[in-house]
């Protein structure tokens, strides 16, 4: 007493990868709703004024 | 009708730019708000579970996964890491075995599955598997973690492996 050391194998670094691909979807087509109404109006308005000059 | 469509919408905007943020705490008020409108949006459904396990309140993801058969049936990668890090691994797996095509993010946790519990053999599979098949930012952690297998393999699986 007291024992001897003894080795003993550490630890090794081990990483949790899936966490990052804890994320949100694509919420692309639920917020393009409004973008693809804007541009519609874009649209009709610019297709007005071509009309327009013709 | 029209006026629930706009602000439907305009809380996904919101909710959207909460995610970006990592602003969950708020993202998933949002996600109530949609969901108390919308109570089969699934992507609103997927959100609030995200925003849980960001908050890693793995416990109630879990619950409301459960709770919810009918919007969670394709959220098998967010059960599997939630049963994996309340450490019900055994379920874990099972989760992922059953899931019919799984994904590269289901690899991924087979991956980390199977070195908790200790299977380093089929661990070392997966772990080629998803290398060859994965170009991203974790390259490094990955190699390190096939690391790990492989020096596990030989100190408790008394098997050499190659170095590759």
């Amino acid at each position: 007493f007291p024992p001897n050391f003894q080795p003993i194998p550490c630890k090794p670094l081990f990483f949790d990868i899936a966490f990052n691909h804890v994320e949100f979807p694509s919420l692309e087509d639920k917020v393009e709703q409004k973008k693809a109404a804007g541009g519609g109006l874009t649209g009709f308005v610019k297709g007005w004024l071509w009309g327009g000059k013709k | 009708m029209a006026q629930v469509e706009v602000n439907l919408s305009a809380l996904f905007t919101e909710l959207n730019k909460h995610g970006q943020n990592g602003d969950y705490d708020r993202a998933i008020k949002v996600t109530n708000k949609i969901l108390k409108a919308a109570p089969g949006d699934k992507k609103a459904f997927h959100c609030k579970v995200i925003c849980l396990i960001q908050q890693s309140d793995f416990r109630q993801a879990l619950k409301v996964l459960q709770d919810n058969s009918n919007l969670s049936s394709e959220l098998t990668f967010e059960k599997a890491y939630c049963q994996y890090r309340l450490n019900a691994v055994r379920d874990a797996l099972s989760t992922i075995r059953d899931t019919i095509n799984p994904d590269i993010k289901l690899k991924e946790l087979e991956g980390q599955v199977l070195y908790r519990l200790e299977e380093y053999e089929d661990c070392l599979d997966v772990y080629r598997d998803v290398i060859k098949n994965t170009s991203d930012d974790y390259e490094e952690e990955r190699h390190t973690n096939l690391s790990a297998v492989t020096a596990a393999l030989q100190i408790w699986g008394d098997k050499n492996v190659d170095d590759y």
